[in-house]
């Protein structure tokens, strides 16, 4: 496995999420067979079925491809920057804090902005879940950044305060609310990606893309804080700026994500963990395997979601965690093994 | 050329190192030592920039240090400490590799990569550098870090001199290890690099240094040409206890013995 | 062409959740994508309102029904109907994939993205407002009843209804000369996952009052979180637990134990009554029935 040049995982990676984007579009409530996808592609028309393929399910797949991607590079950052593999782009307060925006928006609604919403209109929840998660992001970087410098360890303690405090923020709301406006926060909290249409997923595109490609920038940097941040200090690594670069990316990744589709969970620490028990940690391999791995499984778990209780819709935060448990149980095993004979994590 | 001007470091109102000056010339291996909280680390730390000095000065070939821009200090300066902490797999070639870091932008070069397999052969550890670090014997892994250390420093530039730090390298090795490092440390001499090293261990330091440094509550007591500056008076005066100087007729280097 | 496929990845590390997308592929093949109704005007309705579901089934347009929300339960027909989700929380694929010619709702139902995706493919979108009060209810009723070009049906039944609640007025009449029964009516939250008084906003208040008892909730919002504080303030002669409420705890002694319930006159006397939610939380062709049997209820020892 080891000695496996990275270039065959990019490409076996891409060719994967091919695949699976293609099988994507073509499984769900309504399936649409290949026939019909190319026709529509070539002759566009009124169908309904047409109209369901260009207008639901296309920009569903591609929504599905790039917050799978961005959460799962938000968590190879987040692990990179703590030396911690079981660190999540959550711990920073940033979902819990776009799960609270999304509560408060559920339950006061209109009330709230007056106005306001209407110009809003569609956008309020995304508005204000992006505003919450970037406000609890920046909570905990204020508290643990002491005299100019950020303490990792501190960060963390900070995230867990922060993350309690919006979640019981959200506790709060769920309890004042009425029972359809406490659904409404329960299915946003387990995630979906049924309110996918072109406009959001350019949207979470173009912030995915953009903020995979400014990570890889920092990847060598990463690797050299691998060490510790003596270290990477004396490779010439400003780790302060590091610090403070690599939080404001994972907010910009994680809460737009999460502002349009809610909280999918376990994506983000999962999937770096199986490319480092697969090949490396080095980060510029974890970015772009994750953005390809991670494009991949949550495109099938969006599949399960949509087929197995159709035409109802199964929450997609809860097939993550069930599906990405037992890959990831089972590739430790494997990595426990090999230990017995010298193998990783010594 | 490291050049020391009346050099003071403080946290808040505590004093570290109270005006010290010196210079280290390329070349010889500088070995400083001094009882625990002495300042002999943080003195290193200020050589090596990560201190920020509260007065005096530190220059590198005629430059204050704090002129020089992080990246390209890193270019000609490397330090060696203690075992740092690694909690995820990488390969060997992958950490010596990033010695290189400094050197290149996005890719290693070709140079680069020839660069990190002549350290590995000069420390021996070619047959090594597939393998994950994590794996490996405290001993292999601090010659790991010492490649990493050279590949950072070695090309020689034009004009300046190269700079290779070491605090403490060899605290946590065994009798073995701590000779190998010693002696590997000692053939850079040639290189003409400004060569300075932490010990706690007194016979080793006398064993392979060139000029000793003698440190106690901030301050210098001592220093020169080795085996010259070693008595059993400075001895206790800096570590508060008795020694014996004895010759060993092998060598022309005394073995200290304590009381 | 498949085969070959699954004997070319077999032998990556991935082939687990390949093989999953595999199984769905075929899963996938199985669907047919909608067949035509066997209703005659080919109409085909999602309804995600149970009061519309229930209407349509009274008015014998039930044939067109392919698909409901779950919490229309009303008749127990309707539950055989493929479910596309709670009202609240809809995805438009699953309403697509019943091939509807129009989804009825009461303007009650989200989210939005769902329906402005429905819109986006056209599918139409019928909302039916009203169903509030009884005049509004019958207007309703009659208003489905055309729908389905049966005009006699919607008359019928709103004749049945005002017969039907004048029985029940008669009979409110009967104890007229007793004072009014205080009640307090106990729902239980799914989402929130505890129980609440339902308070005088809501339908169960109009039932009540044409029951002849008082609504001893005492805020004006709709829902109240049950607790010792509240029993104790309104001190309610009957208490009506509704069907899932109720049946969580199992019987009647242990529903006297949720909080401050034993303290009140109606667990003393053992006048805590279920009470099905479709029979009570809105108005319908059934709503004369209820009402009678509502005071009939109360009026139990």
């Amino acid at each position: 496995m080891k000695k496996i040049p990275f270039r065959v995982y990019y490409i076996v990676l891409g060719l994967l999420l091919l695949l699976s984007l293609i099988i994507s579009a073509r499984v769900g409530a309504v399936p649409i067979s290949y026939e019909h996808m190319f026709y529509f592609l070539r002759h566009p028309g009124t169908s309904i079925e047409e109209q369901l393929f260009l207008q639901i399910r296309l920009p569903r797949v591609l929504l599905c491809a790039f917050t799978g991607a961005a959460l799962s590079v938000s968590g190879a950052l987040m692990q990179a920057l703590f030396r911690n593999p079981i660190v999540e782009p959550g711990l920073v307060g940033t979902s819990s804090g776009a799960a609270f925006g999304a509560a408060v928006v559920f339950v006061m609604g209109k009330s709230l902005t007056g106005a306001w919403a209407d110009t809003l209109g569609p956008f309020l929840l995304p508005v204000f879940a992006f505003i919450g998660g970037g406000v609890a992001t920046w909570l905990v970087y204020r508290l643990s950044n002491v005299f100019g410098k950020v303490n990792v360890n501190t960060l963390l303690l900070a995230g867990i305060a922060v993350n309690a405090l919006a979640a019981g923020g959200t506790g709060f709301f769920s309890y004042i609310a009425r029972d359809p406006q406490a659904r409404s926060i329960v299915f946003w909290n387990l995630g979906t990606l049924s309110g996918a249409d072109w406009e959001n997923t350019g949207i979470v595109g173009v912030c995915a893309c953009l903020g995979i490609l400014l990570s890889l920038f920092y990847s060598r940097s990463l690797n050299a804080l691998l060490l510790g941040e003596t270290e990477a200090g004396y490779l010439g690594v400003h780790t302060e700026k590091l610090k403070t670069r690599i939080l404001l990316l994972n907010t910009f990744l994680v809460a737009v994500a999460t502002s349009v589709v809610g909280v999918i969970g376990f994506v983000g620490l999962i999937v770096p963990h199986i490319l480092r028990l697969l090949k490396s940690s080095d980060n510029r391999f974890l970015i772009i395997g994750s953005a390809l791995l991670g494009a991949i499984l949550l495109n099938v778990a969006d599949m399960l979601a949509r087929v197995i209780v159709a035409p109802s819709e199964f929450p997609i935060g809860v097939i993550t965690a069930f599906a990405g448990a037992p890959v990831f149980l089972f590739l430790l095993i494997r990595a426990n093994r090999q230990q017995q004979k010298g193998g990783f994590y010594a | 050329m490291l050049e020391i001007q009346g050099l003071v470091c403080k946290i808040g109102s505590k004093t570290i190192v109270d005006g010290v000056s010196l210079s280290f010339d390329p070349g010889r291996l500088h070995v400083i030592v001094g009882p625990n909280g002495s300042g002999k680390s943080t003195l290193l730390k200020a050589f090596s920039g990560e201190w920020v000095p509260t007065a005096g000065a530190v220059t590198y070939d005629s430059v204050n240090l704090t002129r020089i821009d992080k990246l390209h200090l890193a270019r000609r300066r490397a330090v060696m400490t203690q075992l740092p902490e690694l909690h995820f797999p990488l390969s060997v070639e992958e950490i010596v590799m990033m010695g290189r870091y400094p050197h290149f932008s996005f890719s290693p070069t070709p140079n680069d990569r020839a660069i990190c397999g002549q350290v590995m052969s000069h420390l021996s550890i070619q047959p090594l550098s597939g393998r994950d670090y994590l794996t490996l014997s405290g001993g292999e892994r601090q010659r790991v870090q010492f490649a990493r250390a050279l590949a950072q420093i070695w090309e020689a530039p034009a004009s300046t001199s190269r700079y290779l730090f070491l605090d403490e390298p060899v605290s946590s090795l065994d009798i073995h290890y701590q000779h190998q490092l010693m002696q590997l440390a000692r053939d850079l001499v040639k290189e003409k690099i400004v060569l300075i090293a932490v010990l706690h261990d007194l016979n080793l330091a006398l064993h392979y240094a060139d000029r000793m440094i003698f440190v106690k509550q901030g301050r210098i007591v001592a220093e020169g040409a080795v085996p010259g500056i070693v008595t059993p008076s400075l001895i206790r005066e800096v570590f508060d206890i008795e020694a014996r100087l004895l010759e060993d007729p092998q060598s022309d280097i005394p073995v200290i013995v304590y009381a | 062409m498949l085969y070959k496929r699954n004997q070319l990845w077999c032998a990556l590390p991935f082939r687990s959740s390949l093989l999953l997308a595999v199984s769905l592929f075929f899963i996938a093949c199985g669907n047919r994508f909608g067949d035509k109704g066997n209703n005659k005007q080919g109409l085909r309705i999602v309804s995600v309102s149970k009061q519309l579901t229930e209407i349509i089934f009274a008015v014998g347009g039930d044939t067109a029904l392919v698909g409901v929300d779950i919490s229309s339960t009303w008749p127990p027909a309707a539950k055989k109907i493929t479910a596309v989700g709670y009202h609240r929380a809809l995805n438009s694929e699953g309403i697509i994939s019943l091939n509807p010619t129009a989804v009825w709702n009461d303007g009650n139902w989200g989210p939005q993205p769902t329906i402005e995706q429905l819109k986006k493919v056209g599918i139409p979108l019928r909302q039916f407002d009203g169903g509030a009060t009884i005049d509004s209810t019958k207007q309703l009723i009659r208003q489905v009843a055309a729908e389905f070009h049966n005009p006699k049906a919607g008359d019928s039944i709103c004749d049945r209804l005002d017969r039907d609640m004048a029985r029940a007025d008669s009979l409110r009449k009967t104890y007229a000369n007793q004072p009014p029964l205080k009640v307090l009516v106990i729902h239980f939250g799914q989402a929130a996952n505890q129980y609440f008084v339902l308070n005088h906003r809501g339908t169960q208040q109009q039932m009540l009052e044409w029951a002849g008892a008082i609504n001893v909730a005492d805020t004006a919002q709709k829902w109240k979180n049950l607790s010792a504080e509240v029993i104790a303030k309104s001190q309610p002669d009957v208490i009506l637990a509704t069907d899932y409420g109720f049946d969580l705890q199992g019987s009647l002694e242990k529903f006297k134990q949720l909080p401050g319930v034993a303290l009140s006159p109606a667990a003393k006397n053992n006048r805590i009554h279920r009470i099905e939610e479709h029979d009570l939380v809105y108005l319908g062709p059934r709503t004369g029935q209820n009402v009678y049997n509502l005071i009939q209820l109360i009026h139990q020892h």
